[in-house]
This record gives C-alpha cells, sequence and structure tokens, in this order.
C-alpha cells in the first residue's frame, strides 16, 4: 500500500472570536504551554482580516492553534449548534491509561469545566467537554492496540456500507445484513482451514 | 437461520461467551477472525445480563447478520429468521 509519510498530528486549527477566553481555557485550566504565536497583517489573494495565528503544545509534538480575526465578526457559518452532527467535529487527545484519563477528569472539574462525558466505546474510553468557543474536545485511553483483525473488518464493513451508498441506504442493519452474507459465503467455503 | 458473526476481540467476547450457553445454539470459530453464532428460531442477548457499554452494545452486530432484527433496544436484541 502507498502511504505518505506523516508521522502524526502537527496541529488541528480553527478560529476563534473569543481570545482571551480561549488563551486562558487552553493556557491556564487545561495547562498546555503557549508555544507560538503568529501576528501579521491580512494577506492573499481574497480580503482578508489582519489577524493572530497561535499554538498551544498538546504533547507529542502535537499542537492545537487557532485564528483570530482583528476587527471581524463570526460569519454563520461558525455558529456553534448544540447537535452531534456539529460535534462530530472535534479534538481527542490521547493518555496512555486509565488513571491518566481520570486524572484529566479530575483536573478539568477541579478548573471549573464542565464535564460532558465519560463513556467507554469498543477500544477506547473517554471523557468530553467544550472549550469557551463550544469547540468539542476529547480526552480518550486507548484499551488495546489496533490490530490485523480490526483492519480487516474495518474494510468488510466499509466495502459493505459504500456498495450501499448509491442505493437507498437508510439502516445500519443493512450493512449487517450485507457483511453476514458475505461473511457466511465465505465461512462455508473456509472450512477446516481455520 | 438467524446468524450473528461477532469479531474475535475482547470486547465482544461477552456475546460468544452467552451464546455457548444457549440451548440449540451454534458456536463456529473463531475463522477470518469472526465466530459464527447461529440458532433456529431466534439468537436473543440482552445487554445488562451481558454486562455491555451502551456504546458497544449498539454495534453488538457490526460483525454482520443472516436474519432480521425484530427488537433492539437499550437492553435487548432479537434477531430472527428474515
Amino acid at each position: 500500500m502507498n502511504t505518505i509519510p506523516i508521522a502524526g498530528v502537527h496541529h488541528t486549527a480553527r478560529p476563534t472570536w473569543k481570545l482571551g477566553e480561549t488563551v486562558h481555557f487552553y493556557r491556564d485550566l487545561l495547562g498546555l504551554p503557549l508555544v507560538h504565536a503568529i501576528s501579521a497583517r491580512g494577506w492573499g489573494p481574497e480580503e482578508h482580516a489582519d489577524f493572530l495565528h497561535f499554538f498551544f503544545d498538546s504533547g507529542n509534538g502535537s499542537t492545537i492553534a487557532f485564528f483570530y480575526y482583528i476587527g471581524t465578526q463570526p460569519p454563520e457559518f461558525v455558529t456553534v449548534r448544540d447537535d452531534y452532527r456539529y460535534r462530530a467535529s472535534h479534538t481527542a487527545w490521547r493518555v496512555e491509561t486509565r488513571e491518566q484519563l481520570l486524572e484529566c477528569r479530575a483536573k478539568v472539574e477541579a478548573a471549573g469545566i464542565p464535564l460532558k462525558y465519560q463513556i467507554r466505546h469498543e477500544v477506547i474510553e473517554s471523557i468530553y467537554f467544550d472549550d469557551p468557543n463550544g469547540y468539542s474536545l476529547e480526552v480518550t485511553w486507548q484499551v488495546r492496540p489496533f490490530e490485523q483483525i480490526d483492519r480487516e473488518d474495518a474494510a468488510r464493513t466499509l466495502a459493505a456500507a459504500i456498495a450501499l451508498e448509491q442505493q437507498d441506504f437508510t439502516r445500519i442493519d443493512q450493512v449487517w445484513s450485507t457483511k453476514g452474507a458475505m461473511l457466511d459465503a465465505e465461512f462455508a467455503g473456509h472450512g477446516e482451514a481455520a | 437461520m438467524p446468524t450473528i458473526f461477532v469479531l474475535d476481540v475482547p470486547e465482544f467476547q461477552p456475546l460468544v461467551d452467552h451464546a455457548r450457553g444457549l440451548s440449540g445454539c451454534s458456536v463456529q470459530g473463531p475463522r477470518l477472525g469472526y465466530w459464527r453464532v447461529a440458532r433456529a428460531g431466534a439468537l436473543e442477548f440482552q445487554r445488562k445480563a451481558l454486562g455491555l457499554k451502551p456504546a458497544v452494545w449498539h454495534g453488538a452486530l457490526t460483525g454482520g447478520m443472516v436474519g432480521r432484527i425484530t427488537h433492539f433496544d437499550n437492553d435487548r436484541l432479537v434477531v430472527e429468521e428474515a
């Protein structure tokens, strides 16, 4: 398989219209060091506001970054919505152990940040909270590494779903049935070669 | 016959363990990374009895199925003949 030579996340970036609150939240409440800031005149082909672009260290070489566009108001398309489809865009930070996850939870709560959920998923357990901009943050602990079995299962699931995408795809049952039929045939043909 | 495929990973193991105790239930595998669980009539599971967290429970059939889901809520799942 061809892969591009990447080595993890350098930064993710979002706009903010709450400069002071954002710096206070990430630097002072969460304790992420402010490691870089650019301040610049607007430049580029379009009408571009003067801006600040600043980065907080989120560990292991990664950062979380923000843009502050001076003298502008947030456009409608960045309006925060209380909707799972809005929250689908989020940042998830990694911790190495469950103890660290619980330590994060305790520190978040001690800082007065409302904790929204703590959820155990299939292979991860996570806590969730929002930043002052309404952006969703997650801290997650991965219970076990992804193995070959997970990759092969993911390929089967996505192949089934992609085949359904161009049809009347309304329920996950369709994926399960498609996958089940494929596996049933393979299982039968696989015989003793377990 | 109602059949489900269960990925052979720890988080879904309670489904397989439960199926082994069901009368008339066939548990084959793992092959290709899956357990094949089949039972004439109906396959039924209860979340709390399995000790599955909701996020895992609602993906319990992600391995695939042959049949029709006739009941699936926060605690009970039934797969019957299609």
